[in-house]
């Protein structure tokens, strides 16, 4: 079956969440540890 | 102690976010007519799912506060806000990357992209009202209007698409009728909303320790120089 070539934006997308979810896990993570630290 | 259970939770639902990179990707057929941008449906939706819940979640906390005057309210309340922006950059990210292959524009000025822009960028200005005021007192009573009013953004996001001409597709989970999807595409769909609600519950839990935390490291330095 033939299908839309627009792969890429599909791996942009899916890119752009992982960083930002990912990203902002690892910050609470350090945030945390660095004020129970003090 | 709620750091440790929050931090459990981020840590299996990051695992699930990945499991349903791979369910979208390589277990879930390509749509006919959209091609491979269709999938970017299954991270878009989901993650405007958990911003909204979450600016939901902070303006009903901001009602009670200002009813209740309870701290408590408002560091919880404070703490889904961050969250919500998270998940909101990922929503207004992904959606001009669904937008350009199958709308053939990134954005659009009608209502409901608009107003979910308008509600990303409260919740910004939300962030810069706390930090910008010392007082807890008079920063909590602030921020608490500014949530409340953000409240009512909230349904009216999800009506837009009925109310007005929008190039954004109606819902096809929070309608009247069943579901408008086949049942493979569905559970890919439902399960991903159940990681980001997961998502969502891991990330409010450390954000609210980590508020609490810098509470009592603020009261030491109170305490130290009185």
């Amino acid at each position: 079956m033939e299908y839309p070539d627009n792969g890429a934006y599909m791996v942009a997308a899916y890119v752009v969440a992982a960083v930002v979810i990912v990203g902002y896990a690892a910050s609470l993570f350090y945030r945390i540890r660095k004020a129970a630290k003090r | 102690m709620t750091a440790r259970v929050g931090g459990v939770i981020t840590s299996v639902a990051l695992v699930a976010f990945a499991g349903i990179y791979v369910r979208a990707l390589m277990f879930t057929p390509i749509e006919r007519f959209q091609g491979p941008a269709q999938k970017i449906f299954y991270v878009h939706a989901p993650m405007a799912w958990a911003a909204l819940l979450a600016f939901a979640v902070t303006g009903i906390l901001s009602l009670l506060y200002l009813i209740m005057r309870d701290r408590k309210l408002d560091t919880i309340a404070a703490a889904s806000a961050e969250v919500g922006v998270a998940f909101a950059v990922v929503m207004l990210t992904t959606g001009p990357l669904w937008g350009k292959p199958v709308w053939g524009t990134w954005w659009s000025w009608d209502a409901r992209l608009t107003s979910t822009l308008f509600i990303f960028l409260l919740f910004v200005g939300y962030q810069v009202l706390r930090g910008a005021l010392h007082d807890p007192e008079i920063r909590a009573r602030f921020a608490a209007v500014m949530g409340v009013m953000a409240l009512v953004l909230v349904p009216f996001i999800h009506v837009t698409v009925y109310w007005f001409r929008t190039l954004h597709p109606e819902p096809v989970l929070m309608k009247p009728e069943r579901p408008s999807l086949p049942g493979v595409m569905l559970v890919t769909l439902l399960s991903s909303v159940a990681v980001c609600t997961l998502l969502y519950v891991g990330f409010l839990l450390m954000r609210y320790s980590l508020a609490v935390l810098r509470d009592i490291r603020e009261e030491e330095i109170v305490d130290g120089v009185s």
